[in-house]
């Protein structure tokens, strides 16, 4: 063999070794594929020939506290079909029967069963009788799936809390936000089985994943409470057209948001076409010079670090100075002269609180200011809190501990400020403030419960008592005198604000605001009322707030069956105030209900659409002052309620046999009467959710005009 | 008899099984990816059909072939480089357009694509033309010939347009230079050149977006593979299918003929182009793998024979063809698996096609032929 071959013989050797090493290379990349990437490759296969239609699962519901409905979810059931699956059996057949039951042209129905396709709709919200006959005939190839719609049915009622869902059932705002994980269920899914061109495949795999319902959210909201906050911003709106206000209601011994209401508002059904201003929940959202309000921070911090005793004396001279500058009081050029610890809290004193401050110094000043919560988020359940501002510790000067000490260069939030005036009613104990009680889920198995979380003890017990009783005197005989409330023992402090402006304070721009808390000896609620910029010309605190602080507390008390005392004097002055029971008109015609109110010496606010009352606040049964207003919710007539729905049985007591069958017939239930008169009882109590077409028994007893007292 | 004896006692049997292993694979695998996507009331097998009759036609073409010692190229081969360009530039004036690609006669019910025995022909004229240059390759300049050599054909197919088969000929040109003892240096220094020279064109185009050499769809199929979620839906659907079916095919793969990916059709060109694919997603790993050790053996039968042949003629013959499959594996895996562009070329044996197996055939011809006459006869 010549040279050349040996020379050749080598060089395709090496050849072979490049082919060799090329091939190894190509299975390594293989097994890259069919084994690194294989599960996610798996699965695209999958994707690829599955048709996906997803069905939305029902969104909880939000109660009260009580178990009252706040927003709700409608379902209804749509019919679709499986085309490939409805061929396989008797196609003609279904497609008649679904045509007569939807009552639809059978060639239109049977066309669309047999489309070349793999998921049609038959028709969409569909009467629960038909969707159940279609169910029980148990049609080849024909399913039906839930779909369900968020119902605003009280519409601005408590509707920052609330918030509000999108097209697409997802939580925007609100709770319905905050907690849109718990509410929203876990979709379930059609899956079908298609070749390349999206085309039906003979004995395709098709199959029907439930849906998971959402979980119900108990809120600690009280409904009736919520809904006086509400009717008393509209007052405060009507009376002094403020570019905004809020109300928050909380219990001090648990930090539990009872009412929280804000105005301007809106309508949760049409938020796309409201401002974005009014869906601001200002309770959180506010950042503002809280003013006096804020002197009770000082106050409890200088009497909890032994700066001052409540028989200290003060002198007021009508104004502070303070490096260069020269702080006023609001009674400028009169002055408070020579004063107690107790009067310079009662006069709301600036100099006093001035000197107060200072003595305090910054660095304690600070940490009370802190530890009351104050320059961070107090992290109820609701987005977009805001945090307020502090200014820094190393930038502050004695001028902005002077300033802070009356409520100015500080900015706190409405939930910031009632959280700190209820630690103050809760003995020194700060709550974090909390809006949820429970969450249950769809079957009201409970999946959580949140207990109230003490976040820490910011003064002593005797501090706060000794500041409740000072606060309750700047009730009874200091500036908040016009929270003064018969009976009850109140402690408060108002605030009036100047607004800051480019440039400085701005004349005519305040925010007015009250913070208390009742009965002083034993807080069951506080409350903070806050105006911004009022119209009118009034603005101080004392004189718009503090009237607000009042009408709520007294409904609230009285709602919470807390019991008056009575003081001596207060007896003795007691003017007869007219009081009426509320009667019940849910269940009831607009017209009548109106009538009946009007009997009763109320006056009727409307809110929704309708002939029909379905709700009303408060309910019946309370005692509540002449010529106030009830608040009544309209909804569609009961008559048309189809068998087999879920209906609530109303209180027939006292009505004629007449009323009690026009009644009972609108919500499609059967009346077996006894006896003839007024209904004296009823076998099915009020309230009992109960099936439409069901029969009651009602008892009827001939009434006796009672001999009047 | 018309064979000697001696050369029957010559004859590679080993390559011969490899051959019938692999198209029998072939065959199982094409009726999976043919059966289940006919239309209704046509026979599921007449692909697998064809493509047996094609299996046939190539062994009647590999007896005759044997009976010809391959010595006897050497008289012909300015013929057949003739009769070769005459085919390709036939297809240019009366050839029939598919996919995009001018590349079929058709003659009479048959549809003939001659860029398929276009590789043959030029392992055979290019082998020819070398072993008559033995020894005279050191110089660059002796290279300048074997350009004008090459140039003409794969001018021609480049107008197709054909790149896949332009790039089987790249391929055969250089396994051949490098055997014939062109030196390495002088090799690398062509391959630089023209990397630099198609990598220059590209980036112009795509820096530019300019629409020549290369169509817009053309330019889009040959880069897609580096990014194909780039367009899921256009270019890079072919390759994201491919992997998809390799991919899901997993360790043993989904079994025969129950592939999702190819029974639904949601992989393209399946009998052709991406029958690889099949082959992973049905078979999984150990499918491929064994599909490629086959080829394997077949090129190291290849390798055998070359280095046994009895002359640098018959030496050039088996590097010609074994480059002929090399490459085509390498492009059309490479494809499947998406490190590849997506040029278009068939898998030896198994993707259909009458043309590739005959021609494919007449390259195992050509193997057992110089294997056969590996002896000096001394007498």
């Amino acid at each position: 063999m010549s040279a050349t071959n040996i020379i050749i013989r080598k060089r395709i050797t090496r050849l072979f070794l490049v082919v060799g090493t090329i091939l190894i290379l190509l299975i390594g990349r293989l097994a890259w594929i069919q084994f690194v990437r294989g599960e996610e490759l798996r699965e695209k296969a999958l994707a690829n020939r599955m048709d996906d239609i997803p069905v939305p699962a029902t969104r909880g519901t939000i109660y009260d506290r009580n178990g009252r409905e706040l927003v709700v979810s409608i379902s209804s059931d749509s019919i679709c079909a499986f085309p490939p699956v409805v061929k396989s059996g008797d196609a003609e057949k279904t497609a008649r029967e679904l045509a007569r039951i939807l009552d639809l042209e059978y060639d239109d129905v049977y066309k669309r069963i047999t489309k070349n396709t793999n998921f049609e709709y038959v028709q969409r919200k569909v009467d629960i009788e038909k969707s159940k006959e279609i169910r029980d005939l148990n049609l080849t190839g024909i399913d039906i799936i839930e779909e369900s719609q968020r119902s605003y049915s009280k519409g601005k009622f408590a509707s920052h809390i609330l918030g509000f869902v999108g097209m697409d059932n997802a939580g925007l705002d609100g709770i319905e936000l905050k907690l849109n994980k718990e509410l929203a269920g876990i979709p379930g899914r059609i899956i079908t089985e298609k070749d390349a061109r999206g085309r039906e495949i003979p004995q395709a795999l098709h199959e029907h994943e439930e849906p998971v319902p959402g979980n119900n959210i108990y809120l600690t909201l009280d409904e009736t409470i919520q809904y006086f906050a509400e009717r008393e911003l509209d007052n405060v709106m009507a009376q002094y057209q403020p570019k905004g206000a809020t109300v928050i209601v909380m219990e001090p011994r648990t930090g539990a948001v009872l009412a929280m209401a804000n105005r301007p508002d809106y309508e949760p059904a049409e938020y796309g076409t409201t401002p974005a201003e009014n869906r601001r929940n200002m309770a959180i959202q506010f950042n503002y010079e809280p003013g006096s309000t804020f002197k009770v921070i000082p106050a409890a911090s200088a009497l909890e670090e032994g700066v001052v005793k409540p028989e200290s004396r003060f002198y007021d001279k009508g104004y502070a100075v303070v490096g260069d500058r020269k702080i006023k009081c609001w009674r400028f050029p009169r002055t408070h002269g020579s004063q107690s610890f107790e009067e310079v809290v009662m006069n709301s004193c600036n100099p006093g609180f001035v000197e107060i401050g200072l003595d305090l110094g910054e660095e304690r000043f600070y940490q009370y200011i802190r530890a009351f919560g104050f320059g961070r988020k107090t992290g109820i359940d609701l987005p977009g809190e805001a945090t307020g501002i502090l200014i820094p510790e190393k930038d502050i000067k004695p001028i902005n501990i002077a300033t802070i000490s009356i409520g100015q260069s500080i900015s706190v939030t409405p939930i910031q400020l009632i959280t700190a005036v209820s630690a103050l009613a809760n003995d020194g104990l700060l709550m974090k403030p909390r809006l949820v009680n429970k969450i249950t889920d769809s079957s009201g198995k409970v999946v959580r419960t949140e207990e109230p979380e003490p976040v820490r003890q910011v003064v002593s017990k005797s501090t706060a008592r000794q500041l409740a009783g000072i606060l309750e005197k700047v009730v009874n005989s200091g500036t908040g005198r016009n929270a003064y409330l018969e009976g009850f023992r109140v402690a408060g402090k108002t605030g009036t604000a100047q607004k800051a402006g480019p440039g400085g304070y701005v004349e005519g721009r305040y925010v007015a605001s009250f913070a208390g808390f009742a009965p002083a000896d034993d807080p069951q609620v506080a409350i903070l009322v806050v105006i911004d910029e009022p119209q009118g010309g009034i603005y101080y605190g004392g004189q718009i707030a503090a009237p607000v602080f009042k009408n709520l507390a007294k409904d609230i008390l009285r709602y919470l069956n807390v019991t008056p005392e009575l003081s001596e004097e207060e007896i003795k002055n007691r003017s007869d105030q007219a009081e009426v029971l509320v009667p019940d008109v849910v269940n009831m015609s607009l017209e009548d209900a109106q009538d009946i109110l009007r009997e009763a010496g109320l006056k009727a606010r409307i809110e929704g659409e309708g002939s029909w009352v379905v709700e009303q606040q408060p309910k019946g049964g309370i005692r509540f002052p002449a010529g106030s207003q009830v608040l009544i919710y309209l909804g569609d007539k009961g008559g048309t309620v189809p068998n087999g729905q879920e209906v609530t049985m109303p209180d027939l007591t006292g009505l004629t046999m007449r009323e009690a069958g026009q009644l009972l017939g609108r919500l499609g239930l059967q009346i077996n009467a006894v006896g003839t008169g007024l209904v004296s009882e009823q076998k099915t109590a009020p309230g009992t959710k109960l099936k439409s077409g069901s029969t009651v028994t009602v008892v009827f007893t001939p009434q006796v005009p009672e001999p009047s007292p | 008899m018309l064979i000697e004896r001696r050369l029957i006692k010559n004859f590679d049997f080993t390559l011969l099984v490899i051959t019938v292993l692999i198209v029998v694979f072939g065959l199982v695998i094409l009726s999976s990816a043919t059966h289940a996507t006919m239309a209704r009331g046509d026979d599921p097998y007449a692909f697998v059909k064809k493509q047996g009759l094609s299996f046939f036609l190539g062994l009647v073409a590999i007896a005759l072939l044997l009976k010809i010692d391959y010595s006897w190229f050497t008289k012909y081969a300015k013929l057949i480089y003739g009769v070769n360009i005459l085919l390709l530039l036939a297809v240019k004036v009366i050839g029939q357009e598919q996919h995009g690609a001018q590349s079929w006669i058709s003659i009479g019910s048959f549809n003939l694509q001659p860029s398929e025995f276009a590789k043959i022909a030029m392992v055979i004229t290019f082998a020819v033309y070398l072993a008559g240059r033995e020894g005279k390759l050191s110089r660059f300049r002796d290279l300048i010939p074997t350009f004008v050599f090459f140039g003409l054909p794969m001018g021609l197919i480049i107008m197709q347009p054909d790149l896949g088969t332009a790039l089987v000929f790249i391929g055969i040109y250089f396994g051949m230079l490098f055997v014939a003892g062109a030196r390495p240096t002088h090799l690398i220094i062509l391959i630089l050149t023209g990397a630099l020279l198609v990598g220059g064109i590209l980036t112009a185009q795509l820096a530019f977006g300019l629409e020549k050499p290369l169509k817009p769809y053309q330019l889009d199929r040959l880069t897609i593979f580096t990014d194909p979620y780039k367009d899921p839906r256009g270019a890079g659907y072919h390759v994201i299918q491919s992997l998809v079916s390799l991919g899901s095919g997993g360790l043993w793969g989904k079994g025969l003929y129950q592939g999702t990916q190819t029974r639904l059709n949601f992989l393209p060109e399946q009998k052709n182009d991406f029958i690889f694919s099949v082959v992973g997603e049905e078979l999984g790993f150990l499918g491929v793998s064994a599909l490629l050790l086959l080829f394997y053996l077949f090129v190291y039968r290849g390798i055998v024979i070359a280095m046994r042949s009895k002359d640098m003629l018959g030496a050039l013959l088996a590097t010609g063809i074994v480059s002929i499959i090399v490459f085509h594996l390498l492009v059309n895996v490479g494809m499947a698996a998406g490190i590849m562009p997506i040029t278009g070329i068939p898998l030896p044996f198994f993707s259909y096609g009458g043309s590739s197996m005959l021609a494919n055939m007449l390259g195992v011809g050509i193997l057992l032929n110089v294997y056969m006459r590996r002896q000096v006869l001394t007498f």
